[in-house]
Parts: C-alpha cells; structure tokens; sequence
C-alpha cells in the first residue's frame, strides 16, 4: 500500500510534518502521515499497516527517519526504502522486539552489528566523535569520513538518549501526562508543556481563559529569548570569543532569575498544565518580568552589534555551514534553522494558536543559510520575542488560571507550537481519562538530518561551530 | 573595536553572587519540605497517591506509621504542594546535596508529628570547610548518561559570571583521563551503559562519582521504561547524590563541596 502525498492549493507537495505509528482497537497497526496544507490546516491520513507498506521517501527525503523508527518501533515492513539499518535501538536491542507493539520488559541484551557507511578512496580517513564529548554537551556519535581537513561525508548516529518516552505516557493520566513531556527536552521544557497540554484541551474541547493563554505566551516568548540569547553566547564560545560568551550567558541568567521572581521556576517548569496554568500568576510580579526583560533584551542588542561587528566573528560565521534551500526544503526542516534558509515556515504566523491569534508580527526570513544567517535570525526573532513579551504583559487580561478538563470516552488531540527550535507537535489519543497514545513530534529530530549536508566540503574544525548554530537537541530527538 | 568591548568590560558591575550566599539556597528549584505539624494520616495518604513517582510515601517504622520522602525520587512537580493542605511546602533552604543514598530519605512519624531522620548536613558546617578547598583544584568531567538536558543547562549555568565555579578551583575538563570527578545526569540508557562504564573506567583513581538530578538518582520519571538501565548507581559507583529536576547551580555547588568534605582522605 502507498500513500498518495497531497498537494497544496498552489500544487505544490505538501511539507510532511510527521509519520507515526499507533495501534488501532484490536491492536492491529496504522501509519498515520501529518502533512501542512498550509490553509486551512495540517491534514492526516490513516493507513493500515498490517502488511508492508512502500517508502515515501524517495518522494519526500524527510520521511526517511520517520520510516526508519517505524520499523524499529513497530516492526512495520517498509518496502522501497533506501537505508533501513536500526535508527533508534543500537547494538544491543535484539531483533524483532517492538517495544510499541510488545510488552517491552526485561528486554534481553544483544550483540548487533551496525555498518556505517564506508566512503572509499585515496587519502580518505574516518574521524569518529562521541557518544561522550568534550564539554558539557548531549551524547551522539559523528562519523565523518575526511580528505585532510576536509568534510566529504558525515554519518549521525544518534539515540543515545533514548528513553522510550512515548511509550511512558500510555496509560498515565491526561492531566500527568504533562510530567513527562516536560522531560523531553529539557531546556524546551514549557514550549513541550504548553503543546501537550493544547493537545489534551483540543481532545476534550476545552477553552482556557484569556488569562492563561496570555501567561503561556510570555513564557513560550521567554524561552525564546533565552534559547537565543544562549545560542548567540553558545556561537560566541566556539569561535573563542570569551567576552561576547560571558555577556549572553549574563544576560539570560538574569532571565532565568526574572522568572524565579515571578513563578518560582527557573525553566517555568510545572507552571502549564491542561486547562491552563497550575499556578496563579500576581499581575505586579508578571509587570516587573517585563521589566526585566525590557533590560535584558536591550543590553542583548547592544552586545549583538557588537558581537555581528568584530571582523573575526564575520571570518568565521560567513560562508560557514551553508545549508541550501533545496535541502531545506526536501528534508522539511523547521525552525530558525529553516527560516535562515530562505524559508518562510512558523507554526506561530501559520497556524495561530492561543493568544498569538491577537498578537500582529513578522518573522525575520534569512536567505543565504550560512552560520551567520543563522546567527541573525535568532537575534532577530530575540527581538520579536521581546516586543511580543512587553505587548502581552502591559495588557494582561483577566480570567481563572485553570478550567477544569474532562476527558470522556475515545479522544483524540493535535496541537503544533512554535518552540524556540521550530515546529513542536503533539499527537495523542485517550481512552476516559487514560492515554493510549502520545505522539511527539520534536524539531530536532527533522532538522538532524540536514546537519550533515551543512558540514560538507567545511573543515572539520568548524563543526562545532556549525552544531552549535543548528543547537539541536539530542534528548528532543531521541525521546 | 576591540578597545569598546574591553571598555564596555570594565564598566559591567560585579555580579558574582558570595559562596555562602549559594550554600543551602535553592530558589526556583520547587523542592519541598514538609511541616511536621500539620500532618494527619489522610494527608499523608492524600500525598502518596498524588506523588507521580512514588518519591513520598507510607512506611512502618518502629511500630509507628511513617511518611517517607525520598528526595532522589522527587521531581519537583509541585503536585504534593498543591494537595498537601499546607503540611508541604517549597523548600525555603535545601541542603540535601552530595549526602549519600540513605541520607536522601527522610521520614516523619505522622501520630507524633515528628521527624525522625537524622538531620541534614548542615551547610554552615560546610562553609566552615569550603575555605580551605579555595587552594585545591577539582577537574570534573560533565557525562550525560541520557538526560532532558534540563541539568545540563544548569551545569552550563556555573560557568557564568554570577556562579563562576572556577573560583573554588573547579574546572570542567574535556576528557575523563584528566578528570578527579564525573557528573553524571540523567538515566543511564540502554544505548549510553557501555559508554557510562567505559568513560568511568577511564578515570585515573582515586575518583568520585556524583549523581545529578532525579534521573540521576533514581531513574526519576523515566524509572521502569523498557529503553533505560536505572540509576547511574545500577552501572557505575556513585559517592554523592544531588537531587532536583533540574538542581539549581546554589544546589550543584553545595553538593559537589559537600561530596568533597565527605571524601576519604
């Protein structure tokens, strides 16, 4: 059976947006494939998947990963596809255990052999990096085969930190299934709350006050801000530049403090929860949040023109990492990555939810998709996020911080959120008040497989530089 | 150019917060901490059904029913805060970091409204020590074992200016061979166990292991999947234990100088 991919009103094929699999009633296996259709909606087809399904992913590159984890998921036979070796479990995950479909206890431990691929000629020499790295970074094994310093190719080989964590939200409650999806990334922990706990409120149709969707959008903004004002340190840091470094990490500790003073979180941790907010937010603590944002963003602009200026930076960020457009738009990257490629893509502008239906902005779009592309779209969208964060807060409106959800019968929900790394998506379903379901779809996860068309033909010491401005998160991608 | 950011430099104030100001402090970390007082069985029995990861529960102990938090377990949800009736609250001052696994769990006679564990490492007890390791140099290596990266974030966070931890003679080393001490967040994973061990094998002794973060300790809201190991404690061994989800950096320091006070001399 193969899936006909749709096309958008202007004909062209629509970005897939995720495949998943899940069980049906009698347990039997379906694929399910997200697409945007850009207006009005995203769209998703149901295929059984009892027999062997055909790849999509010589039509759509970016469906290749998903494919890979339905197999090692689900054990569904993929015909057609080009590469089918085990994505998510590594060399000691036996055969033919699916933990998505089995009862997957006391797995046993198996001796597996992996084959990277092997580039062949003269000269050619395999660097191979990780799962530990130097410095206080997520585990992932790079295998980059080189010609001197030269990049020719660059295998990933991610999922160490795979958790199996969509299969810990099955049978947890609707209400503490938010536990959990703040776990998936942590550093995104509220963008991952806040579309959880849509999902759960688009199943069981409820509306959460104005209040709360304007609280969520602060926080969302917020960690938007400190994501990139992080980056921009975090960019700083691997080209040596030990001021500009010292000055982001500044300025986004006085953020976090900020938020300390306003719900007692650093990472607004615990705060979204279906329905609304767990917490009652004080009108003069969220005023004096923004006022803290106010200074921190306004120190932030001053050091990033400082930053951008210094002719060794521009050395370094131009001309780096270059991920075309064409890349970009066959893989479905998402993100600041996507939009620094020319690529005018965000959940936020296309797909309003919660309080941005209020809220008129534009998003920075970039064009050459060099590091330094990257670099300005995140400083540029650092300001949007500041004016959206000063906007919402001297307009708070009123409401109850939290309506009551009830879930009842068979539900199903889908939320996309526009996280500081790009299109977050949650796909659940539940049974009363048990999920029997729960779908993440991370930006990481689609936007790894670029990176190693970005790195090609740089030198091999520039890519940390050219990771750091994806910033990708592993613990995102591997759930 | 150069000499404008070396200006801008200069005129930045200071905002490295003192040492003792970070011993035992835990703001914005959600810990909580129990009122003896307020306590009554169903209470108790409220809070051991609404604890996600069984972190607060009911034990017998000497003949009298007892409420046990087990801070390692603990994933600062809030939930036993929110159903609690006032006897939990947020921790005001946290000193439970670097202790070992048995010190991690206290307990509370509910009949007597009394605590019953042993007291906390007191952190004026270590500020009294941490003068005398300003001299020493600590090189730690940072391991994730499968962490959210929400420790990671915070360990990153001791490098900035108002945490600075290389003025207690911390440095963070890229490689285990150079290393006295591994940090080690999140669940051991399936697919990280033989690196965990491999990098741990890799460290010259005498070394130290620390367990960051409720993951860390014990698995936290990941215990029980099919795809971990356990506790950094089921692969490798581990001197110290600093709960949260995600500790604070206040908390990262008062563990790690507390595991330094506790180690073997």
């Amino acid at each position: 059976m193969m899936l006909t991919i749709p096309h958008t009103e202007d004909g062209a094929l629509a970005r897939l947006v995720a495949v998943f699999g899940s069980l049906g009633p009698h347990r039997e296996k379906r694929i399910h494939y997200i697409f945007d259709l850009g207006v009005p909606d995203y769209r998703e087809i149901v295929l059984p998947a009892g027999g062997p399904i055909d790849s999509i992913a010589l039509q759509a590159p970016a469906a290749a990963w998903y494919e890979r984890e339905l197999h090692d998921q689900y054990g569904i036979e993929i015909v057609g596809h080009p590469d089918l070796r085990p994505l998510m479990f590594h060399d000691n995950w036996p055969d033919g255990v699916y933990p998505m479909v089995d009862r997957a206890k006391d797995v046993p431990w198996a001796k597996r052999e992996y084959c990277f691929l092997q580039v062949q000629g003269e000269g050619i020499a395999e660097v191979a990096v990780g799962p530990v790295h130097a410095g206080i970074i997520e585990p992932g094994h790079f295998r980059f085969s080189v010609v001197g310093d030269t990049i020719l190719h660059l295998e990933l080989r991610h999922f160490y930190t795979h958790k199996g964590t969509e299969k810990l939200f099955e049978g947890s409650s609707v209400t503490s299934g938010v536990m959990v999806a703040e776990s998936v990334s942590g550093d995104n922990c509220f963008a991952h709350a806040v579309c959880y706990s849509q999902a759960v409120e688009h199943a069981c149709g409820t509306d959460v006050s104005p209040r709360a969707s304007a609280i969520r959008l602060i926080g969302l903004e917020l960690e938007r801000l400190i994501c990139h004002v992080s980056d921009v340190g975090g960019l700083c840091t691997d080209v040596g530049f030990g001021v500009g470094a010292a000055y982001a990490m500044r300025i986004k500790e006085s953020l976090l403090r900020a938020s300390v003073d306003c719900c007692g979180t650093r990472y607004w941790r615990g705060v979204a929860v279906p329905g609304g907010l767990r917490i009652d937010f004080d009108s003069g603590k969220v005023l004096k949040l923004g006022q803290a944002v106010a200074r921190a963003y306004g120190e932030f602009s001053g050091i990033t023109s400082m930053i951008l200026d210094t002719p060794s930076i521009q050395d370094r960020f131009e001309t780096a990492g270059v991920l075309s457009r064409e890349v970009a738009r066959d893989l479905a990257v998402v993100g600041p990555v996507a939009r620094a490629s020319g690529m005018k893509l965000d959940v936020r502008l296309d797909h309003p939810y919660g309080h941005y239906k209020n809220c008129q902005f534009e998003v920075p779009v970039g064009d050459y998709g060099d590091v330094m592309a990257r670099a300005q779209i995140r400083i540029a969208e650092a300001a949007v996020s500041a004016r959206l964060i000063q906007e919402t807060v001297n307009a708070l409106p009123n409401g109850d911080p939290l309506v009551p959800v009830i879930a009842r019968g068979e539900v199903r929900g889908f939320s996309a959120v526009e996280s500081p790394r790009g299109e977050l998506c949650y796909r659940l379903n539940g049974l009363d008040d048990r999920l029997t379901r729960c779908y993440v779809k991370s930006p990481s996860f689609q936007n790894w497989p670029a990176m190693p068309f970005a790195v090609e033909g740089n030198i091999i010491a520039d890519f940390p530089l050219i990771n750091k401005s994806f910033n990708l998160s592993y613990s995102g991608c591997d759930r | 150019m150069i000499g404008d950011v070396i200006g801008q430099s200069l005129r930045q104030p200071n905002r490295l917060v003192p040492a003792e100001d970070l011993l035992g402090n835990c703001d914005g970390s959600r810990m909580p901490e129990i009122v003896a007082d307020r306590l009554t069985p169903a209470i108790a029995q409220r809070l051991t059904e609404v604890c996600p990861t069984g972190a607060l529960g009911m034990e017998e102990s000497g003949g009298h029913g007892c409420l046990r938090l087990s801070y390692g377990d603990c994933i600062a949800c809030g939930r036993c805060i929110d159903f609690g009736a006032g006897a939990v609250v947020s921790a005001k001052r946290f000193t439970w970091c670097g202790v070992t696994k048995s010190q991690l769990v206290r307990l509370w006679d509910i009949g007597r409204c009394v605590e019953i564990t042993p007291p906390a490492p007191s952190s004026d007890e270590v500020r009294g020590q941490i003068y005398s390791f300003f001299q020493r140099a600590l090189n730690i290596r940072q391991l994730d074992a499968g962490s959210c990266n929400g420790c990671e974030t915070e360990i990153t966070a001791l490098t900035n200016p108002y945490y600075d931890w290389e003025r207690f003679g911390i440095h963070l080393v890229a490689s285990p061979k150079h290393a006295d001490m591994l940090l080690v967040t999140g669940p051991v994973t399936r697919n990280m166990a033989g690196a965990v061990k491999a990098t741990y094998d890799a460290v010259p002794a005498p070394k130290l292991v620390v367990a960051v973060g409720a993951c860390g300790c014990s698995g936290g809201i990941f215990a029980g999947s099919h795809a971990i190991v356990g506790a950094v404690d089921a692969v490798i061994p581990v001197d110290g234990y600093i709960p949260g989800c995600p500790p604070t950096p206040a908390m990262l320091v008062t563990g790690i100088l507390e595991v330094l006070r506790r180690r073997p001399t």
